[in-house]
């Protein structure tokens, strides 16, 4: 039976193998990834404050409880493995390991201090282990450059009050940051005008329910002609007469990044063009939201060049690329599901064939040689973690939950890795028979 | 009375909720499952009974999978006066576009004649109930009535 390992466990890989079940349930599916928790940006990328959205895992977490896919936790490719030794165990290896670097201003002065991507902002108040430590800073006035969705995420966060979170798994300690830094002014800035803006419409529409918030609007009159443009309406619903406000946002289209300056290595000015207009806004910090890169641009890069068909993700016999890590950093949850679909139709087909033997270095092909699979990896291995260890974490978070939220994430690699690798305590089970 | 169970899904939550249901009562009924993306409207059967499951996206849109049935509904104006149906919408009260999705979808079929029966269910990604836990006594419910519609015709 073919041996399929996807490396990442965000919502691509787990679509490829929901896709690839739905197709051959025979198939033997591994999903690995470097942490000792499943579901990628549905847990560290989604917003804390859209636990709907979040919904999509209970599909995922089927994989693992109904489907027979193994969750392999706690395997960093290029470090626990290689992707060579990967090849050799498996017949097909899908590497879906997103784009988790945030894409770099590049402008003078982005090396000030209190400039942050929102990559790292929203994984930081996701509870994502690598950002536990790094709390962005606020300060009174926030500049967000970029008006795509996940600038949206992080201007409703900032312009939130307590009882927003409501419902939310956003820790208290990060809320008590955000409330008790002071935001007053958020100044959100792309350089298209409102109709060609990025953010879906509906993400703007939510922003409206916050009562305390003023919005103003800057360069709107680029978009005229377009008032039927669900972005224009969208913006030009916000609400602008609120007679108290504790937070002012201004949208402001069609300025392009000039330079950051700051004063005592902090930023504390963002700069902007517009044709001949120019721009300078006052601020305590800047938040980039401008895209994704790689974590490892080289490889990635090298895959790609490589590829046979770049956009269904097919690089070699039995080697595919899935989701953003393919495709680049844009598509939704459900346009990554088509993805993914059309991919585990196109590696099916190639192991009919025969296409996708993965014969790698030392393995003879076209003998049926049977591949050892995880067995490869378990024996060599010790510290993996498995879906049991996940559900240990899940019930520690779920547990230790205050009021208000719906659960509190831990993020700290130690006691994630602790909660994975300790059976919870209980009635000792007899031992099996050998 | 044969029941033909329906989705219109983005994310794969409505497939998911239909096979649940699906599951639900294959012991007691002869159920079939569809994606409404593999369905044309003219051959919905008049004997037999439509549940369908829809999501919402975008901004209050049908999802992706609905989209072709709907255009192709309206573009050929099918008549489904001889249709029954019950609709349960998914929807995440998140958005000012809540449930929107199965809205329009019910409101369709409505109006190219298909009789609904009973109410449109819907379920809140934000609370605290599982969807399934609303939609199989929903199915249940909805089966109990169109059986004495079927049984009176």
């Amino acid at each position: 039976m073919p041996k399929i390992a996807i490396v990442g466990a965000g919502p691509s890989g787990c679509y490829v193998a929901q896709a690839l079940l739905k197709l051959d349930k025979t198939l033997e599916v591994d999903i690995l990834d470097r942490l000792p928790v499943p579901y990628g940006l549905v847990r560290y990328g989604v917003a804390p404050d859209h636990q709907g959205t979040k919904a999509v895992s209970r599909q995922f977490a089927r994989l693992f409880e109904r489907q027979g896919v193994r969750f392999i936790g706690n395997v960093t490719l290029g470090e626990t493995v290689t992707l060579d030794e990967l090849r050799a165990a498996y017949d097909v290896v899908v590497l879906a390991l997103g784009l988790s670097k945030d894409r770099e201003l590049d402008l003078p002065g982005r090396d000030l201090a209190g400039i942050t991507g929102a990559g790292a902002v929203t994984r930081h108040w996701n509870d994502h282990p690598d950002e536990a430590a790094q709390v962005p800073h606020l300060g009174n006035r926030v500049v967000i450059v970029g008006q795509g969705n996940v600038a949206m995420d992080v201007l409703r966060i900032l312009a939130k009050q307590e009882p927003d979170f409501d419902g939310s798994d956003l820790h208290p300690r990060h809320t008590d940051h955000i409330t008790g830094a002071g935001v007053a002014q958020i100044d959100i800035l792309g350089r298209s005008p409102a109709h060609e803006a990025k953010f879906d419409p509906v993400m703007v529409k939510e922003l409206a329910k916050l009562e305390h918030v003023r919005f103003a609007l800057d360069g709107i009159e680029l978009s005229q002609g377009h008032d039927d443009d669900p972005r224009v309406a969208a913006v030009t619903a916000l609400p602008q007469d609120v007679p108290v406000a504790s937070h002012e946002v201004t949208f402001r289209f069609g300025w392009k990044p000039e330079r950051l300056s700051g004063e005592e290595g902090r930023v504390s000015a963002a700069y902007f063009s517009r044709g001949d207009e120019e721009l300078g806004l006052s601020c305590d910090s800047v938040i980039t939201a401008i895209g994704f890169d790689s974590h490892i641009p080289g490889l990635r890069d090298d895959l790609l060049a490589q590829a046979e068909d770049r956009e269904t993700g097919v690089v070699d016999k039995g080697l595919y690329l899935a989701g953003w890590f393919c495709r680049g950093p844009r598509g939704t949850i459900p346009d990554n599901r088509l993805a993914a679909q059309d991919l585990a139709t196109r590696i099916v087909a190639d192991l009919a064939t025969g296409q996708a033997t993965g014969q790698t270095t030392g393995q003879a092909t076209g003998q049926g040689g049977e591949k050892p699979g995880r067995a490869a990896l378990v024996a060599t291995h010790p510290d993996l973690t498995d879906y049991d260890g996940w559900l240990r974490i899940d019930a520690a978070e779920l547990a230790a939950c205050t009021d208000g939220r719906v659960r509190a994430k831990v993020a700290d690699l130690e006691t994630l890795l602790a909660l994975a690798c300790a059976p919870a305590p209980g009635p000792a089970t007899p031992e099996t028979d050998e | 009375m044969k029941i033909q169970l329906l989705y219109g899904t983005e994310t794969g939550n409505a497939e998911m909720l239909c096979e649940d249901i699906e599951t639900h009562l294959a012991d007691d009924h002869e159920v079939a499952l569809a994606n409404l993306n593999d369905i044309d409207p003219a051959d919905l059967d008049a004997d037999t009974f439509h549940l369908v499951v829809c999501s919402t996206y975008g901004d209050g849109d049908l999802p992706a999978s609905a989209q072709p049935f709907a255009d192709t509904l309206e573009t050929a104006g099918t008549d489904l006066s001889a249709i029954r149906f019950a609709i349960f919408g998914l929807g995440d009260s998140s958005y000012e576009t809540y449930n929107q999705g199965s809205e329009k979808l019910a409101a369709l079929l409505v109006k190219h004649g298909a009789k609904q029966v009973g109410d449109r269910a819907i379920h809140d990604a934000m609370g605290s109930d599982m969807a399934e836990d609303l939609a199989l006594p929903w199915a249940d419910d909805r089966i109990a009535q169109a059986a004495d519609l079927f049984a009176e015709t």
